[in-house]
């Protein structure tokens, strides 16, 4: 297996709005994030685009349907598919979520959450490992946001992450706004998150929005720009974990690229600052 | 609870049908129920924009839920999720088939945009084939990207020509006989035209792997000639290969 070489640059999720600005020039970012399953067994002008893109930026493949949580296993058509895409592309990392997206035949393209018990650890870590296999290089895996939680739970998201992490090899997407809406949702502290991963672990951190839900829960809909809160959960988390590749996460109401890259250019500021700080 | 016992409840209580029947959610299950909805209903809607414009707002929504409800995705990806959706259309709106070959007019088109490649046959390389009667006849075909057919009863090119063009109120589709819709993709392009039915038939073998020789002997031949021009020219197949030509045989890689 091959292992994931140092890389610490800021980069944007790539969007079909944004594919012109793209194809038209190099733009101002270190890496580019694709959802893997949109190039995935395709063709024509979206396998071109992406293409054309990859010889002007490195790419990074972040995937919503391999269902890690699964206890079915993983889906093997599926990780052949992914496996041609990343030999095609030669990505920075392979990225997927902590969470089962399909059960059966029935594929719910959402990312479902997980108790956090012995059980579900063990098929994580089995379809981990699995994938890990089949690509050949150590997965990246990310921290959803969550709406429940389960009854049956023995231990925390982060000690489940943490102990992924350790038994795999796999390396972690530390998603910040995940971890403020869910601590919000679920009342934990999110520096107690932070504190228990792995420094060495976290590859890659993700910045975005969300909104006001039902009851006072926070939703991860990656619709607006980066709030103060998880501005400075994320100066805490580059404090903790050094310098990592951050990425602007921007899914819907997607604004002009330039107000995208500006909010970079914030998570740049603050990963500056962060690195010039005295140590703790 | 097993794990495997407690995703299937969740499921359930995600995709469920009937709402009433179910516990009232605590707000974070009516998040995920709401957003496993929303998703697919979006997908429809991005998919069948032009349906949509036709059939108009709440009746589109309707078949969407209807759809959503009965349908459940099956693929990892979410482009796929519509394919049986004109299938239903063409249920609930048995009196308006427009409504039906529109949407798989609108559902091929996509498919072809991102499928996956395949080379265009040029006309050019097998004119300068130096083929033999034999050759032809033995003569196999794949198709362009995205290759799909299918017979019509309504003159749909037309309706997506009024949709896509200045939408003039009072369009009405005309019925058609004997008629099919053939989309397939040229380099980044998808394509459609009108073809007859006799002209279906004769793809639809070639794209079941008959050789030339076996279209040729149900088709008139000047027919058969004027066809395969345009085929040529449209860029419909991929590659050609007469398996005992060798020459021939080099056009299958081109």
């Amino acid at each position: 297996m091959t292992t994931i070489p140092p890389f610490t640059g800021f980069g944007l999720g790539l969007r079909k709005e944004h594919h012109a600005d793209f194809l038209e020039r190099h733009q101002p970012v270190d890496f580019v994030e694709v959802i893997s399953e949109n190039f995935m067994a395709c063709g024509g002008r979206p396998l071109h685009t992406l293409d054309a893109v990859r010889e002007r930026h490195p790419v990074a493949l972040h995937g919503v349907s391999m269902s890690l949580g699964s206890p079915e296993g993983l889906d093997r058509a599926y990780l052949a598919e992914l496996g041609a895409l990343a030999r095609r592309v030669d990505p920075l990392w392979v990225s997927d979520h902590l969470c089962w997206t399909r059960l059966g035949g029935h594929a719910t393209h959402d990312l479902l959450p997980l108790p956090y018990t012995d059980e579900a650890l063990a098929a994580c870590i089995a379809n981990v490992i699995r994938a890990q296999d089949v690509l050949e290089r150590p997965l990246v895996v990310e921290n959803p946001s969550s709406y429940v939680t389960f009854p049956e739970s023995t231990m925390s998201e982060w000690q489940f992450l943490a102990t992924l992490a350790r038994e795999t090899g796999c390396q972690l997407l530390l998603d910040v706004n995940n971890v403020y809406v869910s601590s919000v949702n679920h009342g934990f502290d999110a520096d107690e998150f932070l504190a228990a991963l792995p420094v060495g672990a976290v590859r890659q951190i993700h910045l975005a929005g969300h909104s006001p839900g039902p009851d006072g829960l926070l939703i991860d809909t990656h619709d607006a720009p980066v709030c103060a809160e998880v501005w400075q959960l994320y100066a805490r988390a580059v404090a903790r974990f050094g310098p990592c590749a951050t990425m602007i996460e921007r899914d819907d109401a997607i604004p002009p690229l330039p107000d995208l890259l500006a909010e970079l250019d914030q998570a740049r500021e603050i990963a500056a600052q962060e690195s010039l700080a005295p140590c703790a | 609870m097993r794990l495997i016992a407690r995703q299937q409840a969740f499921l359930a209580e995600v995709a469920a049908a009937d709402e009433a029947a179910l516990s009232p959610a605590s707000p974070g299950m009516a998040i995920y129920r709401n957003a496993y909805r929303a998703r697919l209903l979006s997908a429809l809607e991005t998919g069948f924009e032009l349906t949509r414009r036709w059939t108009g707002e709440e009746a589109f929504a309707a078949a969407a839920c209807h759809h959503v409800l009965a349908t459940p995705p099956g693929s990892w990806t979410l482009d796929a999720y519509g394919a049986s959706f004109p299938a239903l259309l063409a249920e609930l709106f048995a009196d308006d088939p427009e409504v039906a070959e529109l949407a798989w007019l609108e559902w091929h088109r996509q498919q072809a945009f991102a499928a996956p490649d395949r080379p265009t046959l040029d006309p050019a390389e097998l004119a300068a084939a130096g083929l033999s009667e034999e050759d032809w006849a033995n003569l196999r075909v794949t198709m362009a990207a995205g290759f799909a057919a299918l017979p019509v009863t309504t003159d749909c090119t037309a309706l997506w020509d009024h949709l896509t063009g200045d939408a003039a109120p009072g369009f009405q589709p005309s019925p058609v006989a004997g008629q099919s819709v053939l989309v397939w993709r040229v380099g980044f392009s998808p394509r459609h035209r009108p073809a007859s039915r006799l002209e279906h038939e004769a793809l639809a073998g070639l794209a079941a792997g008959q050789p030339l020789g076996v279209i040729a002997a149900a088709t008139d031949p000047a027919q058969l000639g004027d066809w395969l021009a345009q085929w040529l020219s449209e860029g419909m197949f991929a590659t050609a290969s007469a398996a005992q030509c060798p020459e021939a045989a080099v056009l299958a890689e081109s």
